[in-house]
């Protein structure tokens, strides 16, 4: 079930993973040895990876984030504790 | 100094004999070489027989092509030295003279010592990269791949340096989704090149949380003492431990680092992290709509295919369809024509009529069965009738009963004299009389 989900939710792919699978679908696709109705759904696959790609290259944050010295993040953890 | 001894022996001589103890000649001529040397020398020479000893002191002779001298130098003052010294390295060494009172022996108490020459930072790198070297820690079998589109990049540098600022534009500038994670350490100055390592060190333990995909390590130019925490051994081996890949950014472009050659990328200076870290977002955008194109043309194409393949499998089922019902057609003809010879409508007629009069001969059959079936029913129930006792009664008979037994009465035993009798007569009519004479007709 999870396996599923995570095959069909692109939401999770990393970039990197996304363009590589879109890049195998387009080279199936272009060989032409799928069937047509295969195609068209690897077709779909591929426009949602490629919205799932730019919609990654969009976010900007532009924040830079600071890593907490070793110290400050154990301290931390024995206070929950 | 010849002044000096010649006065020695001619106190001698006016106390007469004088006996010295070995301590105190030791002792004497420790106070001459003192008052008459000046304080600090330094001296050019050649390292020979060195010796580091395990006590972290270090024995060695300078020495040039006629005479050598003995020479110390303790760990405290070796501990500052960059470089490391080496038997036959040409060395300006800058210390003092003193007596070895134990052996008897004067030695020069050596407290720096730099390569004549090139300069000790560069020998020390020079020696550095060697032995890295030899243990193939620079081998491009060690270098990790950087991923081709990293989201999430750590930078450890000085949080108030120009460097942050530099890698930081230079990344967004070109790609601008990717998250920075500051890890701020000094980049300069005593156990600078220490916090730096355990920095890395302390990412990578911390990485499955912190999932950075690329370590940028670096800092803007400067002397060579300035960059000298990047040529040191243990940050050189923290680079080489680290499981994420590691980007060296440092100094100007003609600076090479220790840095540099362990690790698995460079870039020529902190402006230039980003081409070496990140992809263009443009040219990515473009191998994006690229592959969309692809896909596009393909499948329209495809579709174009099976729509024409669809097209003639009509054209040719609705041939074949007209065929069939164009000789359908003739044939209902046919057979439209044959029926029209029979005539239908009149052999109708003429049944319609027969018909008819099979309908009235048969409602007459029938009507006579039924009234044949009365005829017989009311015969059976004047029959059922006649048997029933109390339609006698209707012709003036009557029936004769004993009131005390309830007992017909059919012959004279079945009554006594003084019995009651009741007479039952047609309509429900009884009479109620009393038995006084018995008597057979006959007698």
């Amino acid at each position: 079930m999870a396996k599923n989900e995570q095959k069909n939710n692109t939401g999770k792919l990393t970039f990197e993973q996304a363009i590589k699978e879109l890049t195998d679908i387009v080279g199936k696709i272009e060989q032409g040895q799928i069937p047509l109705q295969d195609s068209l759904k690897q077709y779909e696959r591929g426009m949602a990876l490629i919205k799932h790609c730019r919609g990654i290259l969009q976010k900007a944050e532009q924040r830079i984030e600071k890593i907490s010295e070793p110290e400050g993040k154990s301290q931390k953890t024995t206070d929950s504790h | 100094m010849r002044g000096t001894f010649a006065l020695i022996i001619d106190a001698q001589m006016k106390n007469r004999t004088r006996i010295y103890t070995v301590s105190q000649v030791n002792s004497l001529i420790k106070g001459i070489l003192e008052n008459n040397l000046p304080s600090r020398l330094t001296i050019t020479g050649e390292i020979s027989d060195w010796k580091h000893h395990t006590s972290g002191h270090c024995y060695f002779l300078l020495k040039d092509e006629d005479a050598q001298l003995p020479c110390v130098m303790w760990k405290s003052n070796f501990n500052k030295v960059k470089f490391e010294p080496e038997n036959g390295l040409a060395v300006l060494a800058k210390g003092f003279i003193d007596v070895y009172e134990p052996q008897g022996k004067y030695q020069f108490y050596v407290e720096k010592i730099v390569p004549a020459g090139v300069g000790a930072l560069q020998l020390a790198f020079e020696q550095m990269v060697k032995k890295l070297q030899e243990e193939g820690i620079f081998d491009d079998a060690h270098k990790k791949p950087l991923p081709a589109y990293p989201q999430r990049i750590g930078i450890l540098t000085s949080e108030s340096g120009a460097a942050v600022e530099d890698i930081k534009d230079s990344i967004w500038n070109r790609w601008p989704c990717v998250r920075l994670f500051l890890y701020p350490v000094p980049v300069q100055g005593e156990g600078a090149a220490e916090k730096i390592a355990a920095a890395l060190r302390d990412v990578n333990k911390r990485n499955r949380e912190l999932k950075l995909d690329i370590l940028i390590v670096g800092r803007g130019g400067g002397s060579m003492e300035d960059l000298w925490a990047f040529n040191e051994e243990i940050l050189a081996r923290a680079i080489f431990d680290s499981k994420i890949p590691v980007i060296s950014a440092v100094g100007h472009e003609i600076d090479t680092t220790i840095a540099d050659l362990v690790a698995d990328a460079r870039a020529s200076t902190p402006t230039k992290a980003g081409v070496t870290a990140v992809p263009d977002i443009q040219e990515v955008l473009e191998q994006l709509a690229r592959l969309q194109e692809r896909a596009e043309s393909k499948v329209k194409l495809l579709v174009h295919n099976a729509e024409q393949l669809s097209d003639e499998l009509w054209i040719r089922l609705t041939g074949s369809v007209k065929q069939v019902l164009a000789k359908s057609r003739i044939r209902l003809y046919a057979i439209d024509e044959q029926i029209r010879k029979i005539e239908p409508h009149r052999l109708l007629g003429k049944k319609t009529v027969d018909l008819n009069n099979l309908k009235n001969q048969t409602n007459t059959a029938i009507q006579k069965i039924i009234n044949k079936c009365e005829m017989q029913l009311i015969a059976q129930k004047n029959l059922l009738e006649g048997l029933n006792p109390k339609s006698v009664l209707q012709r003036g008979y009557s029936i004769t009963t004993n009131k005390k037994t309830g007992l017909l009465i059919r012959n004279l035993k079945d009554v006594q004299i003084t019995d009651y009798i009741i007479t039952e007569l047609a309509q429900e009519n009884l009479i109620e009389s009393k038995v006084t004479k018995k008597q057979n007709r006959n007698k």
